[in-house]
């Protein structure tokens, strides 16, 4: 009986790499499995076990928990993890064209003062740059809560896609085509992923408002 | 359509099955080929949940602990008909290729 609750104990600390929510729901006949599988005077969790509970720990925690019948959805994710690869390389883009793009503004703005020089090096190139490289996580933070059918996923999508959009356009603004053509076309691609993404994530919620204003419009 | 996902609906075909049964009856109808560890299981039985494939049909305790039976959906039951018939289709025409008609290998 010891020997029971003993390897009961150990196998209860190895679900705890499960969500809670899960843990909370379906520990206890988990354990029951587990127990009913465990070899006459098992001590130890054996190493094949602890290692299949972490995969399908980890594999729970990271998967999209919507609904196969959600395409919408799970495509919308499928393009983030594209946006997020895409993000990364722009990430490295602009930071290895960094110095030619500092040579450019030289060249171009010869009456640049240092003073001048450093305020648009500190103020706008390096965090351009920064928020690339950060944007990366933000990509994939999205996926995640995305696949996990969470509202306010969207809603921060549609922000990061509103904040992109500004961003491309003040870039454009202080003349990134002249200055800086590679990293604007790779920013045009990756607001292009974001459009796609989030018009498939969104279409779906977009037509079921359309359905019912037309429905209170015709009452 | 995984295999583990395969024999977990296969197993809840006849009648619900609490987890440790769906293990067995995986072993059994695989002849013995797959053997699904618990968080495998668990893992699969999750998702499977999520799409409507299967949904639990009573929960019992059992020696303080609790035994849950899952059942298939009618949407499962489609699922699972249209799979098996997929496999059964690429068999038939792997064993006609191979002269084996009867599908028997010896």
């Amino acid at each position: 009986m010891t020997t029971d609750t003993d390897l009961e104990r150990r196998y209860r600390r190895w679900l705890r790499w499960y969500p809670k929510a899960f843990r909370d729901q379906h520990e206890s006949e988990v354990i029951e499995v587990l127990m009913a599988s465990a070899r006459e005077g098992q001590r130890e969790p054996m190493l094949i076990e602890c290692v299949d509970l972490i995969s399908s720990a980890v594999r729970m925690r990271l998967r999209p928990s919507v609904p196969r019948s959600d395409q919408s959805t799970l495509t919308a994710v499928k393009v983030m993890f594209l946006g997020a690869a895409l993000q990364l390389v722009t990430a490295g883009a602009i930071w290895r064209t960094m110095a030619a793009v500092k040579s450019n503004i030289v060249k171009r703005t010869p009456g640049l003062t240092k003073t001048q020089w450093h305020a648009v090096a500190v103020g706008q190139l390096e965090p351009v740059a920064v928020a690339a490289s950060l944007a990366v996580g933000v990509w994939l933070w999205m996926a995640w809560a995305n696949g996990r059918g969470h509202t306010w996923g969207r809603i921060v999508f549609a922000v990061f896609f509103g904040v992109n959009t500004l961003s491309l356009l003040n870039g454009l603004i202080h003349g990134s085509a002249i200055f800086a053509p590679t990293d604007l076309y790779a920013a045009v691609l990756l607001w292009l992923v974001e459009l796609v993404a989030l018009v498939t994530l969104l279409h779906e919620d977009v037509r079921r408002i359309i359905r019912r204003s037309r429905a209170l419009a015709v009452r | 359509m995984q295999e583990a996902s395969f024999l977990i609906l296969t197993a809840l075909a006849a009648d619900s099955q609490h987890g440790y049964g769906i293990i067995s009856d995986v072993i059994q109808i695989s002849d013995g080929r797959v053997r699904l560890r618990a968080g495998t299981l668990y893992s699969a039985l999750d998702r499977l949940r999520i799409d409507g494939l299967i949904d639990v049909d009573r929960e019992e305790i059992v020696d303080n602990r609790l035994r849950r039976y899952y059942r298939l959906t009618p949407e499962g039951s489609n699922e699972l008909a249209t799979e098996a018939a997929r496999i059964q289709s690429n068999a038939k025409s792997a064993f006609n290729r191979l002269g084996l008609e009867g599908g028997s290998v010896t």
